[in-house]
């Protein structure tokens, strides 16, 4: 991978095949989530973190909250999924995105980390894995490489945004 | 605060926190251990347009003290400010300040 950087008004990187592919599968099981019941939110950690609720210590209002606001944050996630996919170069290669698609991009990685994150019982102490020896290191590889694409990313707006002011 | 028509209330009502006019509604972001702090700092300053300095500062109290305020107001703007966290994935909710 070569990281996000600033060209311009847009933001590039580089993905090697391998990566390409597996952030194509990640899209394609948050995809999967994201297409759960509603009634399933409560019973899945993922979900739960990926459709926090608003307000604590009163379900009364946390249900008003959904309502209001479940069905729009769940198509705006749906929304920015789909322009990632439409973004991703499925062999790998250049990955170029202009300021909205670069939103979508910050969003959909960042949900991606919170749901592996969350499976993976991520806490502020967890370090990269030294080693790959069965699934669970893979993933947490996974994890930390989603990091790097997505700290950069958030690098290379900021940087865009010094260069506006 | 109570006017000349309030009516009296006795004391062993339970106020509903949701008609208790007199105190602000606010918006918390909370710590998580994912979410990474340029990315935090940046989400606050694109949807409040705080400056850079005020931005940082909110997002070492979360990480710090584990929360932090970051609006302040009538009910329905902080649900709304809490579903604009929530579609950056950030950890909030709102409630009485």
């Amino acid at each position: 991978m070569k990281p996000f950087r600033r060209k311009g008004a847009d933001v590039v990187a580089r993905l090697d095949p391998a990566e390409a592919g597996i952030l194509g599968l990640l899209l394609d099981q948050l995809e999967q989530l994201l297409a759960a019941e509603e009634d399933d939110v409560g019973d899945d950690p993922v979900l739960a973190r990926l459709f926090p609720d608003g307000h604590r210590g009163d379900p009364r209002l946390a249900a008003d909250y959904r309502e209001l606001t479940e069905s729009s944050l769940r198509s705006g996630k749906a929304d920015d999924l789909a322009t990632v996919r439409a973004t991703l170069p499925t062999d790998g290669g250049e990955v170029r995105l202009d300021p909205d698609q670069a939103g979508a991009w910050l969003r959909t990685t960042n949900d991606l980390r919170l749901a592996l994150g969350t499976r993976l019982e991520i806490t502020e102490d967890t370090e990269p894995p030294d080693d790959i020896t069965d699934e669970a290191d893979h993933q947490l590889a996974v994890y930390y490489w989603l990091t790097a694409l997505q700290g950069s990313l958030v690098d290379a707006l900021v940087a865009g945004r010094a260069g506006r002011t | 605060m109570a006017g000349p028509l309030a009516p009296q209330r006795t004391p062993d009502i339970t106020v509903d926190e949701e008609y208790d006019l007199d105190r602000p509604w606010v918006t918390v972001v909370w710590n998580d251990p994912v979410n990474l702090m340029n990315y935090v700092t940046f989400v606050l300053q694109e949807l409040f347009g705080y400056d850079d300095a005020t931005a940082t500062k909110l997002m070492l109290q979360v990480h710090h003290e584990g929360k932090a305020i970051v609006s302040s107001g009538p009910k329905e703007r902080m649900e709304h400010d809490t579903s604009r966290l929530h579609a950056y994935g950030l950890w909030a909710s709102y409630q009485r300040d």
